[in-house]
Order: structure tokens, then sequence, then C-alpha cells
């Protein structure tokens, strides 16, 4: 008799351990997990009274995780803090966003955030190309990627698994002279495209492959630490994503989602992502340690608004290249 | 006098209604509203889409081919180890047991996560040796080849407990009279042991084909980063570009891999059947074998086998773990335990990974306890067509693909359920439902074998002096079987608590498992929190395996799988 009374007093415990969403809100987040701790953490160490619970995945899988919720009738996020515009843009148009004017948009620049208030851009991830340090070819030109040299050495992020990724390709796209004709010429050349920038970082890294197309801030921080890696903004330009913060409108917390869109661009959370390594949308900001000076990193401009218009097509075309991944 | 203790007059009558209502709603509703969905998708036409879908093929094929060579490596080491540990008096029986058996008992995107670690250019630990391969050089297991391989070494235990099981009953006089006659213990052995453990070795194979076919984690880690995907994770991706379609098309996939996983057990069906394997005579069959001074041979070649499925692998995932950086070799200058830092103090996704994956497991352990009491009671006594059926139904959600199981569960729960009108998808308790469906068998196989030692007898007299059925039950029933009670809590905590397949579609913010989360960090470029979180893990398994150990005294035979 007293096993199962202990039993189920057990029982009744780790049921009751359960998180039944204690949290007040919950982000989602295509930072990797560090970067997404310490947002978090700096934002409750400003907002003691709020608790944030966050997910974090490459933006298409949280969008997907998001759409699936949304269409069981119970979506948990309240925030969204992800890659790229372009994905925002989607959720405005299709109404699932809070409209909310932040007092800290006055410190942007109009083409970071949105007239309408319904999102904001929080940094500027740029996306080039790292080398391991024991490749033989140091690469300067996108181009260079198609060389013999880099025969089967190549690596990059697929599009369906990460939102910087499939940017990325579509800027290529429009640029003269590269286009989906360079992708064709990389996958003849053996280049692979699979997981997001985190398994670019690692593959080259670790000299599983010599060449990767991949975010700034992870090589750069990795180099930092020590790991044998070089990252390069190829002459061509590089292209862009600007970690957009979002409210949903189906958020039960709005308020709370409010404070932290705020927190982020507030000068105290941009110095947050200046010393996880990320250059800061904010003006006025400085560049985290081994970036060039700003002016000197030449941006491929992308028209967000076709880009959106494409994606479907894009993404087919990119698979059609590199197969169903 | 089964006649006479049948009849169960004084057993209360919601009893048995309440088994078959839990046993509805855990296994029956969930795969028929499956199998609906995918004939809604056939009826609708959308499956024609499904089926022209070439990654469709080339998943299924995969999936095929990877489980076929995983089988075939998990018979080869499986065997051998059943055929030397049973029959033959090689040293440290018990210790090689329990390690051998260990691999099946970690999660696999950790074996995944420690193979990688130790092999290929990356390596730490090939690093440290200064015995890594070039620049560019790919690594091996990021192919069909290395997912076989790690299929084989997860399953190998598997193969091994079922061959063991025959061996055990293995006719003594049989050999004997063979000696005598003067036989080789080479003709003893093909042509009286092998034959008579043929059962075992098919049902192994059938065991280990059908885990293969369901596994997630291995092909996510080693699978996805060279475009191989198996049906497992092609449902994995598919729900990761999530449309208004896939609901459908992952019912079509779900079905596709519950048809190979039941055409696998009816092959091993079809080869047990028409031979009879009944055999007289003393069973107990320790030693029948001397190695003599094969045992020089025999013992180290075991040692070498465990040596790379276990520790190398492990001390791979160590030195993952302490690496500061990629690429960074590691010695004792660059060794750091940020990684462990990072994840015990300061990520909040540990804690919450342990939390949820320690309730979780603790929840379906003690809650499907409960259960199999009364069900194992139930089915023990009735022993009649409807109660074989009500087994037979138990086992069907263990026997499919976790991630069937996953996807018939949030087609039940996607919508909220209707009257009561809450949500259960996107919450912990879609989680620990399906983890009830899926080892409400583990949990009932040694409570049954508890209950088959029971003598009847004993709880007839407490019925005659007047006792009620919870007064027999707690009094007389419950503390004659909780030496097997508390081996089925710890088996089922051990697999939920590895678990990574089932929640991999069902988590969502702060419901992540363990499981989950070693996937995710690793997915995310943080191999070496995902490697330090994976230490921990295997520390907790054997934690607990040699807490199981030391249970196994009081214990019926079989139910610690590793014991003999």
């Amino acid at each position: 008799m007293k096993t199962i009374v202990s039993a189920a007093a057990l029982l009744a415990a780790s049921l009751l351990a359960v998180p039944a969403f204690a949290a007040n809100l919950v982000l989602y987040t295509s930072q990797p997990n560090e970067d997404a701790q310490a947002t978090v953490d700096g934002f409750m160490a400003a907002n003691p009274d709020i608790k944030v619970d966050w997910v974090r995945d490459g933006t298409p899988k949280i969008i997907a995780k998001l759409q699936a919720e949304i269409q069981a009738g119970n979506p948990v996020a309240d925030l969204l803090l992800i890659a790229d515009m372009v994905t925002l843009e989607r959720l405005k148009e299709e109404r699932k966003l809070l409209a909310y004017k932040s007092p800290e948009a006055a410190q942007y620049d109009a083409r970071l955030y949105d007239a309408d208030g319904y999102y904001y851009s929080t940094k500027l991830i740029t996306t080039g190309i790292m080398y391991n340090t024991s490749a033989a070819m140091k690469p300067t030109s996108w181009k260079d990627l198609t060389k013999p040299e880099a025969k089967g050495l190549v690596t990059m992020p697929s599009p369906l698994a990460s939102g910087a990724a499939l940017i990325h390709a579509q800027t290529l796209a429009a640029v003269p002279g590269l286009g989906w004709d360079y992708y064709k010429a990389l996958a003849e050349n053996g280049a692979i495209a699979a997981g997001g920038n985190g398994a670019v970082l690692k593959s080259v890294a670790l000299g599983e492959k010599a060449y990767g197309m991949v975010v700034d801030y992870l090589p750069i921080r990795e180099k930092a630490k020590g790991a044998p890696v070089e990252f390069v903004f190829p002459s061509e330009g590089v292209s862009a994503v600007t970690e957009p913060v979002g409210i949903l409108a189906s958020s039960k917390n709005a308020e709370a989602a409010k404070k932290f869109v705020d927190y982020v661009l507030s000068e105290k959370g941009q110095e947050g992502f200046l010393k996880l390594g990320y250059i800061p949308a904010r003006n006025g900001m400085k560049l985290p340690e081994g970036f060039p000076a700003r002016d000197t990193i030449k941006v491929l401009p992308i028209k967000a608004a076709e880009a959106l218009k494409n994606t479907d097509q894009d993404l087919k075309t990119f698979s059609g290249i590199y197969g169903s991944n | 006098m089964p006649g006479y203790v049948r009849s169960g007059n004084s057993q209360p009558a919601w009893l048995f209604p309440f088994i078959v209502i839990t046993v509805f709603v855990l296994s029956v509703l969930p795969l028929a509203r499956l199998a609906m969905a995918g004939i809604a998708a056939f009826a609708s036409g959308g499956v024609i889409d499904v089926f022209a879908d070439p990654a469709l093929w080339q998943a299924t094929y995969y999936t095929l081919v990877t489980s076929v060579l995983g089988t075939i490596v998990s018979l080869l080491i499986g065997c051998l180890f059943a055929f030397l540990l049973t029959l033959t008096d090689i040293p440290a029986k018990g210790v090689l047991s329990f390690f051998f058996v260990l691999p099946m008992m970690i999660p696999p995107q950790v074996t995944a996560l420690a193979w990688v670690q130790m092999s290929g250019p990356s390596s730490p630990l090939l690093k440290a040796l200064a015995i890594a391969p070039p620049l560019g050089a790919p690594q091996p297991l990021y192919s069909v080849g290395g997912i076989a391989l790690l299929y084989g070494v997860q399953h190998a235990p598997l193969v091994y407990l079922a061959l063991r099981a025959g061996l055990m009953t293995l006719p003594r006089d049989g050999v004997e009279a063979a000696r005598l006659s003067g036989a080789s213990s080479l003709r003893v052995f093909r042509d009286i042991i092998l034959p008579l453990s043929l059962p075992g070795i098919i049902a192994g194979a059938a065991i280990s084909f059908v885990s293969c076919t369901g596994n997630f984690g291995i092909p996510a880690i080693l699978g996805i980063p060279a475009s191989i995907f198996t049906l497992p994770t092609l449902i994995f991706t598919k729900f990761s570009a999530f449309t208004s379609r896939t609901f459908g098309d992952v019912a079509v996939l779900s079905a596709i891999i519950a048809l190979i996983s039941v055409a696998g057990l009816m092959i091993q069906d079809r080869a047990l059947r028409g031979r009879d394997y009944r055999v007289i005579g003393l069973s107990g069959a320790s030693a029948a074998f001397e190695l003599g001074p094969w045992r020089f041979l025999a013992a180290p070649l075991l040692w070498a086998i465990l040596f790379f499925m276990l520790a190398a692998p492990f001390f791979a995932l160590v030195a993952g773990a302490l690496v500061p950086a990629y690429g960074v070799p590691l010695t004792f200058k660059t060794m750091s335990l940020h990684a462990f830092e990072e994840i015990l103090f300061r990520q909040a996704v540990t804690r919450t990974a342990f939390i949820n994956s320690l309730s979780l497991a603790g929840g379906a352990a003690l809650g499907l306890l409960l259960l199999t009491v009364l069900a194992a009671y139930e089915l023990t006594r009735r022993r009649d067509t409807v109660s074989r059926i009500v087994a037979s139904l138990i086992e069907i959600p263990y026997s499919l693909p976790g991630i069937v199981v996953a996807v018939a569960f949030i087609l039940v729960f996607a919508a909220p359920i209707p009257v009561l009108n809450v949500s259960l998808y996107g919450t912990i308790w879609i989680i620990l439902i399906a983890y009830f469906s899926s080892f409400f068998a583990v949990s009932l196989k040694p409570v049954v074998s508890a209950f088959h030692q029971l003598d009847p007898a004993l709880e007839e007299a407490a019925r005659l002096s007047g006792a009620g059925f919870f007064r027999r039950l707690f009094d007389i029933v419950v503390p004659l079987i909780a030496p097997a009670a508390g081996a089925s809590v710890i088996l089922v905590f051990l697999i939920a608590c590895n678990e990574l397949t089932i929640s991999a579609l069902l988590w969502s913010a702060g419901t992540q498992t363990l499981g989950v989360a070693i996937y995710n960090l690793d997915d995310s470029g943080s191999s070496d929190l995902a490697s330090a979180l994976s230490v921990l893990i295997v520390l907790m398994v054997i934690a607990m395996m040699l807490l199981l150990e030391l249970l196994a005294k009081r214990l019926p035979k079989g139910v610690v799988p590793w014991r003999s």
C-alpha cells in the first residue's frame, strides 16, 4: 500500500513539475543557442518581472513550426527574432503581425524597419566566404569557389534550412555575372548545400571542407577563440540580412512583447549584440572586433518585394540544382 | 485450476472496460486517425504528388538499404557476443554483457555524435594523436555505409538479447550425447546449436531491422549533411517546411514506414512458421564449450570490439566537449570546461530539457505502472480472445517507429479536443500521451511475467476471507510483484529519458526534451555544447543501469535484459 501511495505521490509531483507555460513571453529565434540565451538574459536583467522562454531553430523551420501551430489553433510564440525581413514581410501581409511604433526607431535608418511598425531590424549579418587556414587557395571573389582548386571542397547552407542562406542565394542570383549559372557552376565543382550556417562553420573549421559560404559572425568569433579559420568579404560584395524582431498578432502578452522590442533596439540591447560579435543596426554604434571598417563592406542590394514574390520559384530552382534538401 | 479462477466474480465491473478504453485511446484511435488521413490523401488525389516525388522513392530506397546492411552488421556483432558469452567459459561474462547492452540504452543521436567526433579530419581525438585525415577528406560516416554501421552498433544488443534468450534454453543433454559419441566442438555447434538457435537469430534480425527503419537520430546526424534522407528524416524535413499539404503527406510517408515494419515482422513470422523447434531435456547450457587456448583470442577480441563501440566514441565525445573551438587540437593547454559551464549554468534550455525529460520519463514510467498493474492483472486472469486482442493492441504502437506514433498523435490532437475545447498540440501533454502509447508494452512485459509466476491460490484465499479487490491488490499482489514493477519503472524511465524521435516532432517552446536539445545544439553549430550534454546523459544512463543491476537479485529472471 505504502509503495502505491508513494508512487502515486511521486507521479503527481512529477506531473506538477511539468512547466505548463510558466513563462510570460515566448520568443522564437534563429540566433545560435548561446546568443539567444545571452539576449534573453540581458532582457530579463533589465525587466526582472518578465520571464522569457525561447525556442531556437533555423528561420524556415521556426516559421514552419509556427504555421503548424497556427493551423492547430494554438500558436505559442509572442515574438519572432529571425533572420530576414522578407519572411516578416510575408507574415505582415498574412496579417499575422502586430503593429507597434517603438520610440527607439528614431535612432535607425528608415530602410531598416517597417514604416507601419510591424518589424524592426536589430543587426546586420552579412554572408561572405570562410576558409580553413590550411587550405591552399585564399579566396577573394565568389568566383574563386568555382576554380579547380576548390573542387569538392565547398559547402554552403541550404535556403531550405536558413533564412540568411535564402536571401544570400536570391542576392547573388540577381548579380550580373553571377546569377543561377554561378550556383550551377558551383554544383558542378562538387559544392554541397545542406543544413544551416552552423553546419558550414563546423564543416570548414574541422577541415571536412576547405571553403564555405557563411554568415560573418560565426567564423570571426571562432577565429578569436583559436579556430583555424578566416573570413573574407568577397570583392563583388556580400549579401546581408538584418535579423528583424516582430510581435505576433496572436500574442497574449503584447505589452511585455513591446518591452522586448524596445530593449533589443535600445542602446543597451544593441551593445549586447555588439559584445556577441554582431554588427549593430542602430546608428552610431561601434563595430565588433575582427570586422573591417563599416564603409569598406560592400553590401549587395536586394529588392525585398521581388524576393518575396519569387521565393517559392527560387527555392525550386535551388533544389533543382542541389537536390531535395 | 484456471477454470475456477477465471470467473473473477468479485472483481470490479469497471476494470476491464477501463482497460479496453485506455487501449482504444492509446492505440486504436491514433492509428485509425493516421489510416484515415492516408486514405483521405488517396481520395483527394494529393497522393499522386506524393508518389510522383522522387524524394519519396529515394528515401524508401535509402531506408531499406541502410536497414538491411545495418541488420547484417548487428547480426554479426550480436551473434558473436551471444555465442561466446552464453556457451563458453569466457571470463568476465557479467561485465562484458553489461557493457555490450549499453549502446542500446544510449540515445542514437549521442552515438552518432560520438562517432563523428571520433573519425574524419575533424576528430579532436585523432588530432591530439596527430593521425587525423587531411583537409577536405570526406567524413566517412556521412554515407550509407556509415549509417548502416551505426545502426549495427546501436541494434547489435537487440540481436544479442534475442539470441541469448534462445541459447539459455538449449538442451544440455543433446550436446553431451553428441560429445560422448565423439563429435568435435565444431560439429556440435554446426549440427546441434546453430539449427536450434535459428529462431533467436531470426527474431533478433527482425527486431533489429524494424528498429533500423524507424531510427531517427542516426540518419538525422549522419545522413542530412550528405543529402541522404531516410523516411523518418524525410518526414522531419517535411515538417520543417510546413505547408497546407504537410499533414496529408506525412500521413502517407508514415504509412509506408509502418508497412515496411510490418513486412519485416511478417517475414520473421514466415521464417519461423512450419518449423518445429521443440526440444526435450534439461535446459541451461551454461559453458557447453571450453575455450581452452582460444580464450586468449576470444576475450581480447570482445574487449577490442567493446573498446571501439563504447570507449573510443565516449572519449571522443569528452574531447569534443573540451576543445575551446572547432578545429583546435586538444591538449592540456587548450582544454576548457567552457562547454560544461555553459550547459550546466547558463543555458536555460538544458535545465528545461532535463526537467522535461525527467518529468516526462517519471510521469510515463509511474503512470504506466498503474495502468500495467491493472492491465496485467486482468489479462493474466481472463485469458480469453478479447484479452488476447487487447494485449496485441498494446504491442502495436511499440513495434511501430516513433515517428509514426508522433504523426498519429499530431493528427488526433492538432485541432482542439471537441467539447472540452483544449489544445494539446504544442503542450507537454501530447508528448506524455504519445509516450504512454509507445512504451505501454515495455512497461507491461516485466509485470506480466511476474503475474505469471504468481500463485492464484494466495489471492483466492484472501478473497474467500472476504478481502475486496483493492485490499487484495495492495496487500497481496503488489508486494509480490514489486521487484518487477520497479524494473518496469526503471526500463520505461531509461527509454523515455533518451527518446528523440517522438519529441522531435511534438516539442514546442518550453517542452524541449534532452534528445531534442542535443539535436538542436548540434544543428546550430554548437557541437561542443551538444557533446557536453551528451557526456552528462551517458553518465546518467550508466548510473540508472547500475541501479537496475543492484535490483537484479530480487527480480524474476529475464527482467533485467543483460543479466542471465
